[in-house]
Order: C-alpha cells, then structure tokens, then sequence
C-alpha cells in the first residue's frame, strides 16, 4: 500500500509550503523596510531591472508590431481622418494665403485710388482672358450694372491696364494696351513729348511721338497725355527701354515696358469718373 | 516522479520565470499579461498531480515574490493553492482533453487572483473592493490562451516512472 505513506508525504509537504509562505508573508510585512527579506527582495529587484528593461528594448518593436495589429482597424479610421484634417488644413491655408494676397491687392488698389482723388473708381477682378494668341483681352466682372461704359480705363496701382471695349449688364472686356489695335495718347513724363502708344500683342508697346525729333531717352517714364478724350492723363503707362533710329522710315522706334504685369494681373480698378470724353459726346448726340 | 522528470520541471520553472519577468509584460492587452507561472503550475498539476503542481506553484511565485515589489510570499502562497485546487478537480474529470487543463486554467486564475487581492487586503495593502472584474476575466482568458500553447509542449515531453513503467509484448497466437 504505497499511496496512503504517499498522500501523508504530499500533505505534509503543502502544508510545510503554507506555513513557509504564511512565515514568510508575515515576516516580511512586520519587519522595516531594511529588513533582511527586503534587502533580499531589493537586491534582486535591482538584479533583474536591467534584464527587464534590456528585454523591453529587444521587444519594443515586435510589441508596437503587435499592438499596432491589435489598433490596426483604429489606426485605419485614424490615418483617414488625419489624412482628411491635413486636406482641409491645406484648402484653409491655400485660401488664407489667396485671402492675403488679395488683401494685399485691394490695399494697394485702394492707396492709389486715395491718392487719386479726383477718380472714382470701381474695383473689379479678372474673370477671364482672351481665348487666342491674337488679341490682347481681359474679361471683368463688372458692368453697366456698376457703372462701367465703353472706353473707360482700366488701372492698377502700377499704372495703365487697357480699356473697356465691350460692356454686359455684369461683365466687361477689357482691351489690354499691348493688344494691337489699342492706340492710347501718352507722353513723356520728363520731355512732355507726346504721341501715341500702340500695342503689338507682345509684353512691350510701341510709342509713336507726334514729333519726329522728340527729347526721348531710355527710362523715361510715359504717362497718358489726356489727348484722344479716353483716358484721363497722368496715368503711368511704362518706361522707355529702347529709342531706335531708322535708317529708311521717317520716325523712330521706341520700346515701352508697361509698368502693369499683365501675367499677374488679379484685381483692377475702372475708371468711372470721369467719363471718357467719347462716352459724353456719344451721348449728348 | 523520475528524476529526470523533476529536473525537466525545474527548468519548465525556471524558464516560465524568465518569460513572465522580461518577455510578457511586452505583451499586454487590455493592461494585462498573461501569468504564465500560474499556468505552467496548472499544468503539472494536471499531469503530474496536485502536490506537484503546487511545488512548481511555491517555486515559481516565490521567485516573482523576490523580483518585485509587492509582499514577500504573497503570490507563493497564491499559486501554490490555486495549483493545488486545479490537481485536486483534475479528478472530478474524466477526460485528457485539452479542453481540461483550459478549463482548470480559467478557475485557477479567477481563484488566484480572488485569493491574491483578499490577501492583500487582509495584510492591509490594498482597500476593498480592490477587485477588477474586467482585469480578472482578461488575464483568465489571457492565460487560457497561454495554455493553448503552453500544455501541448508540455505534453511532448514524457518521462516514464520507472514503477509503473510495463512492458508491452505482443500476444501469442494459438
């Protein structure tokens, strides 16, 4: 009959592991903490630390593996969403840069319309552009509903753009001063030479003085002269960059750089009042 | 019990302390890791007896006792119980289905970690009620998934004992 000495012997040896671990637990709770079963406890404990942390680094990556696993439907929607915040954030910056710039625009627009007091102005933005490479025109968004008739200009704080050639109820073409058939009385701001700027659909216009011996010289600047009753005068037009003497015509060549970036133009102003002098004659007849 | 056996267990200790003191608290869910002493201990109170099992049981959380800081015998006294308890209701069953040892496993860890609080509130460590219903089924669940691998690689490694080793001949034919 080995199993009754065997079962006493089993008893016995759970009842020496309870009572060791009561002993223990007891000891161990009334003692201080520098005890010898704390000394024994810290000493490991600072023992297996390094072990524990060494083994956090080894499985730092194959946890964050799993976790991610575990996360991986969250992470999903998460990425989704960010990816839909930075979107927005983006359209937002975007429109808060263009805000910007247009503020910037209409400041500009609005100290040169304050230092020309005696123009009114209507503000207007380009809306569209001429649909060949054979003319130079600009479509804006304001029309006889705002004021604008045929030949009024067209200005920036840069100086001249154009002039109205075609007015709708709530659009306007522009004729820009480099298109080919535009012909617009200037002189020079220095000389007081004046004659007649020409567009010839490139980024320069050509200046023709009423005088063939006229004082230009490169950088003087051209205004508008008045003359012609479409523009009022004083209005910058560019700066001579070139005077060229022909040998077989009779007049010179000079080459004027519009002080207007026509590639860049945004917001312009037009001219309301006053009213070019072709509108009135038109009209009184 | 050969010896070769006992020594297969010491290391099985051993080896089950290594992982549960540096590889599962990398492994948390739910802000618990599974107690793979608790379920080694289980285990060998399902193979090898209820004694045996809380040896395994008082080794194993006397080991944790002196690598953390909690009450020095505390988790000995735990795990040896609740080993024990798992080998003494091994013989209400009559199956060696792995679906016992995962049954065992799931009792002894809501028992151990029952026993495991109680203990420390009357040492006066911890203020009822410290229990945590939600920690407690996660880590039984936790470990019950731990058996699942753990009692198959326990089972691959058989000793026979040398009084009830038989020797198996084939019948004569007549």
């Amino acid at each position: 009959m080995p199993s009754a000495p065997r079962s006493n012997r089993n008893r016995i040896i759970l009842i020496v592991i309870i009572l060791v671990c009561i002993t223990v637990v007891t000891l161990y709770v009334r003692e201080s903490d520098k005890g010898p079963l704390h000394k024994v406890q810290n000493f490991f404990l600072d023992l297996v630390s390094p072990v524990s942390s060494a083994f956090a680094k080894i499985f730092r990556p194959i946890k964050d593996g799993v976790v991610n696993l575990f996360h991986l439907p969250s992470l999903a929607k998460e990425r989704a969403d960010l990816q839909k915040q930075v979107a927005e954030l983006q359209r937002e910056h975007v429109e808060t840069k263009e805000m910007e710039q247009q503020i910037a625009e209409y400041k500009q627009l609005l100290h040169w319309s304050e230092t020309q007091a005696e123009l009114e102005t209507v503000g207007a933005d380009i809306i569209g552009q001429s649909p060949n490479n054979w003319e130079r025109l600009m479509i804006v968004n304001r029309g006889s509903s705002s004021g604008v008739k045929k030949y009024m200009s067209v200005v920036t704080e840069a100086g001249l753009v154009g002039r109205i050639i075609s007015v709708g109820s709530r659009s306007s073409v522009v004729q820009l001063m480099t298109d080919s058939r535009s012909e617009i009385g200037t002189r020079d701001q220095r000389s007081r030479e004046t004659g007649i700027v020409e567009g010839k659909n490139d980024a320069t216009v050509r200046f023709t003085p009423m005088k063939e011996d006229a004082d230009l010289k490169v950088g003087d600047v051209m205004e508008t002269s008045g003359l012609g009753g479409t523009c009022p005068p004083g209005i910058a037009v560019g700066k001579i960059i070139k005077v060229q003497k022909r040998e077989s015509g009779l007049d010179r060549y000079v080459e004027v750089r519009p002080f207007v970036q026509f590639s860049k133009l945004d917001k312009v102003l037009v001219i309301i009042t006053p009213e070019p002098e072709s509108v009135i004659l038109r009209e009184a007849q | 019990m050969s010896r070769n056996r006992q020594i297969f267990l010491m290391v099985v200790v051993v080896l089950a302390f290594v992982l549960q003191l540096a590889v599962m608290p990398q492994f948390k869910l739910l802000g618990v890791s599974p107690d793979l002493i608790l379920v080694v201990a289980v285990v060998i109170a399902v193979q090898d007896g209820p004694v045996a099992g809380a040896i395994v049981g008082f080794c194993g959380g006397m080991l944790q006792d002196i690598t953390s800081p909690q009450v020095m015998g505390v988790s000995a006294l735990t795990k040896t119980l609740a080993a024990f308890a798992a080998g003494m209701l091994k013989d209400f069953f009559m199956t060696y289905s792995i679906l016992l040892p995962v049954l065992l496993v799931f009792l002894a860890t809501i028992f151990e970690m029952c026993l495991y609080q109680g203990a420390l509130v009357v040492l006066g460590q911890e203020q009822l009620p410290p229990f945590r219903i939600a920690t407690i089924f996660a880590e039984s669940l936790y470990n019950v998934i731990a058996v699942l691998i753990v009692y198959p690689l326990m089972r691959r490694f058989k000793f026979p004992q040398k009084e009830d080793s038989v020797i198996l001949t084939r019948p004569s034919r007549t």
